[in-house]
């Protein structure tokens, strides 16, 4: 065999080196990550103190991925929260042993956020009792690991429910204060994180501190949306309201915009208490419109119901009919849109949560439907969160990007009332530093179906929906994680360089969700 | 109806915990479906997770939430027969006993080729006076063989010899059955795919004489086991049954059922019972029920243990002079 000669230059001295890929730019999703080192001294002091940490497959495997089933690592040890007296044990034995401590509720992030590259992994659903209901003053005290259903069936026995959560059964009350929280009430009531009146949170180095608007409350502004860089949040009162079943509208569009402009209508005069924006791509545009009394519908129904431009299930059908039938060679679209709607719309219907036409638990009948009809072992959502003004935009180019990289895909769009008092809590969080009055975010969410796409796929596909929040000056709910190379771009250097500056002083080792933000 | 499939499909949403009675009692990960699924999927052994396929209670409330479609009862009971071969047990007279009437087998029943069967199981075969009630209530006959050594051993994790198994199902063939064992009913679904079968609640439920005896002041406690088992259509039956006759239920917001027994029967020797307390505690937390009605005899013991209400089962409720004067507080 003739080998010929390499030519010189064209190998690096190590052709196995990690710089020896040439002509291939790597981004570096994974940086240098804690080696163990320490880890034995750790889990003597650990165990010292009466901390029970387990360790092995048996424990770590469950928390190998997140929800976003992308990112992939195991934590050394796992502790399961039982107390904020043992979670402040740890905190106190991982600074002084610098072992990082990655958090995690229901660990429904999508970008590796409570995913432990090694250090331990705090599991908090071992706190999540609630500790007290308050019927008259319609309050609730609830360890934070708790997921929000639960908080719901505990709340249900009184006849009570919580103010708004993110339509999912696993999402837990800790995480979700920590991030924002959406549902479709959120046009109304604002994201779940504003219905928080105080927490109990340990910090990084070990305190706990029960902090409010009134106590502690530099602190409390930090914890709350603060992506879980300065403090674990062991308990929470909420607000809480009386439980209402909900009569339930859908509308039909088959324009992306006339859908937002009618959504934002509804929101700007207070026209309905829950809506929102579930799409099958942009061809089927439906818009949610729902109200906790008979009043409010029927107020709906008489000023606000007529200016709605969107079309009832059989009107649209037949727009749809005619649609299609001009373009049959789009008939496979057609097909699919029929087929989804099959599938999907009874779960919507079922009886067993109806009565005399309203709806009961919306969550659940919400959230089961997301999981059978849209969950896949990984789900990449990434989001924009705009001002009202740009949101048009922001959708319309992240739907042509969703169009670009998917076949099939969904968005869901809803509104969120900002607090004008809150606006401290806002700041670097998904809210968009310039939204008044309301926020308005979008998810783009491909459907999997079964398919295989490579992570860089992925990526491009979420890099390329944040790009366009870059070009906007919007925000992100999910910008942590592998995510977390647009923070500087969307925030600023000034305002992260405030934050890091906060965190090395609330955090000195930085153990607290490495590489979530910081 | 799609294949279901194995552990290895678990995509760790959780769903499971929020219905599971033991991880509701242990508020660890480890002790749930999921749990169990996730540590296979890493290469635990059965041995390593003994603890959580021991404390479960197979009330399958995991079954029907699980978007993956995965056999999760199917599982525990595998891992439960993989972990007794792996370990074991010297010296337990259960188990001695149980394999022993496996292997023995029973004689072929007398029953006419097509006439409805009753298999009562043995909590209601020791219970001479409701067992003949159910019987005239429901107008069926009473196998001989009703399969409570294979139920036992599905719990236990004891193999079931290939020649037990065929003839039992031998003896059901071409009847339709009613089944008061709902983990039995779990498996004929699955070995007589074709064969009509139902639950015990679900048929006492359907007669006029039982059904018209229902109180909007009564809570209603399902059994779980043969309410999972045939999920869909046990939800729309229960919800009918709500809707006419105004009992509560004891169905969380999923409609799942919230099963009052943590650990069906006592499992292997030292072996703590799971905590009845603590279920009976979160099924009555916000009930104003006046009476309860129970499906199964194992829940109306821990009830009537547990708390004060009167405890009546379905079938007394068929206006029975001698059931009434048996349980007269249960009847005001």
């Amino acid at each position: 065999m003739n080998i010929p000669p390499v030519e010189p230059g064209t190998v690096g001295p190590c052709p196995v080196a990690p710089d020896a890929l040439q002509g291939i730019k790597r981004q570096q999703t994974n940086p240098s990550r804690w080696n163990g080192a320490g880890w034995q001294d750790f889990v003597a002091a650990l165990r010292a103190s009466g901390v029970e940490l387990a360790e092995g497959a048996a424990a770590c495997g469950v928390y190998a991925t997140d929800a976003g089933g992308t990112a992939y690592g195991l934590p050394h040890g796992v502790v399961l929260a039982r107390s904020a007296v043992q979670v402040a044990q740890l905190l106190k034995a991982a600074q002084a042993h610098r072992v990082p401590v990655t958090v995690r509720g229901g660990g429904l992030t999508t970008e590796g956020e409570s995913v432990a590259f090694g250090g331990v992994l705090l599991d908090m659903s071992g706190m999540s009792r609630v500790l007290k209901i308050d019927a008259a003053a319609l309050t609730v005290r609830t360890e934070a690991g708790i997921y929000w259903h639960s908080l719901a069936e505990e709340l249900r026995r009184e006849n009570l429910d919580y103010l708004s959560a993110p339509l999912n059964l696993t999402s837990s009350v800790g995480g979700t204060l920590g991030v924002g929280g959406i549902d479709v009430n959120s046009a109304r009531l604002g994201c779940s994180a504003d219905q928080a009146l105080s927490l109990q949170v340990v910090t990084p180095t070990g305190d706990i501190v029960e902090c409010s608007d009134d106590v502690n409350a530099e602190l409390f502004q930090r914890v709350i949306l603060g992506y879980g860089q300065f403090g674990v949040i062991t308990e929470a009162t909420l607000r809480v309201r009386p439980y209402t079943p909900l009569s339930m509208h859908y509308y039909y569009y088959s324009s992306l915009r006339t859908a937002i402009e009618d959504l934002q209508m509804l929101d700007r005069n207070d026209a309905s208490d829950y809506s929102g924006i579930l799409t099958i791509m942009d061809c089927a545009v439906n818009l949610l419109v729902a109200f906790d009394s008979d009043e409010r519908e029927a107020a709906f129904r008489t000023n606000w119901e007529s200016r709605l431009r969107g079309h009832g299930e059989f009107g649209f059908a037949l727009c749809m009919l005619g649609h299609y039938a001009l373009r049959p060679w789009k008939a496979g679209e057609a097909l699919y849109l029929l087929q989804r709607k099959q599938a999907v719309f009874p779960e919507f219907r079922r009886p067993e949560y109806m009565r005399d036409g309203k709806m009961h638990d919306r969550t659940v009948v919400f959230s089961r439907a997301v999981w059978k009809h849209w969950g896949s072992r990984q789900m990449v959502i990434p989001d924009l969160a705009t001002p009202a003004d740009k949101f048009i935009e922001a959708v319309e180019r992240g739907n042509a990007v969703c169009r670009k990289y998917f076949r099939h895909y969904t968005l869901y769009c809803v509104g969120i009332k900002l607090r004008p008092e809150h606006k401290p809590h806002y700041e670097m969080s998904c809210v968009p530093p310039d939204a008044e009055g309301w926020a308005y975010g979008c998810e783009f969410e491909p459907m999997i179906e079964g398919a295989v796409y490579s992570r860089d796929h992925f990526q491009a596909f979420k890099n390329a929906i944040y790009d366009i929040g870059v070009d906007l000056g919007a925000s992100y709910y999910r910008f942590g994680g592998m995510m977390k190379g647009y923070i500087r771009r969307i925030f600023g250097d000034a305002l992260v360089d405030r934050h890091l500056a906060m965190k090395r002083r609330a955090d000195p080792a930085m153990i607290l969700n490495r590489d979530v933000i910081f | 109806m799609a294949a279901l499939r194995d552990y290895a499909a678990c995509s760790g949403c959780s769903l499971c915990r929020l219905v599971c009675p033991m991880w509701r009692s242990h508020r660890d990960p480890r002790f749930s479906a999921e749990g169990l699924a996730k540590a296979l999927q890493h290469g635990a052994t059965p041995a390593q997770l003994a603890a959580p396929i021991e404390a479960c209670s197979l009330c399958g409330a995991c079954d029907p939430v699980c978007p993956e479609r995965i056999d999760l009862p199917g599982m525990v009971m595998d891992l439960r027969l993989r972990l007794a071969n792996s370990l074991p047990l010297a010296g337990s007279p259960l188990f001695d006993d149980l394999r022993a009437s496996l292997q023995r087998g029973t004689k072929p029943s007398a029953a006419s080729h097509s006439a409805p069967l009753l298999l009562p199981g043995p909590d209601l075969r020791g219970d001479a006076a409701l067992l003949e009630r159910v019987r005239a209530l429901l107008g069926l006959a009473v196998a001989e063989d009703d399969g409570a050594d294979i139920s036992l051993a599905l719990e236990l994790g004891v193999g079931i010899p290939p020649h037990r198994l065929q003839q039992f199902l031998a003896s059901l063939g071409g009847h339709s059955i009613v089944a008061a064992d709902g983990l039995l009913l779990r498996q004929l679904r699955r070995w007589l795919p074709g064969s009509q079968r139902m639950g015990l609640g679900a048929a006492l439920g359907s007669r006029p004489a039982v059904r018209s005896n229902l109180l909007a002041t009564d809570l209603y406690v399902i059994e779980a086991r043969a309410y999972h088992a045939d999920y869909e259509r046990m939800v729309a039956y229960y919800d009918r049954l709500q809707l006419e006759t105004g009992c509560a239920l004891n169905l969380d917001l999923q409609r799942i059922a919230i099963p009052a027994v943590a650990q069906e029967r006592p499992q292997k020797p030292g072996l703590a019972r799971g905590d009845d307390a603590a279920q009976v505690r979160w099924i009555l937390q916000g009930s104003k029920a006046t009476r309860i009605v129970v499906e199964s005899l194992a829940e109306r013991a821990v009830f009537e243990r547990l708390c004060d209400l009167p405890v009546v089962h379905l079938a007394e409720l068929g206006e029975d002079p001698e059931m009434i004067k048996r349980r007269p507080h249960a009847f005001g």
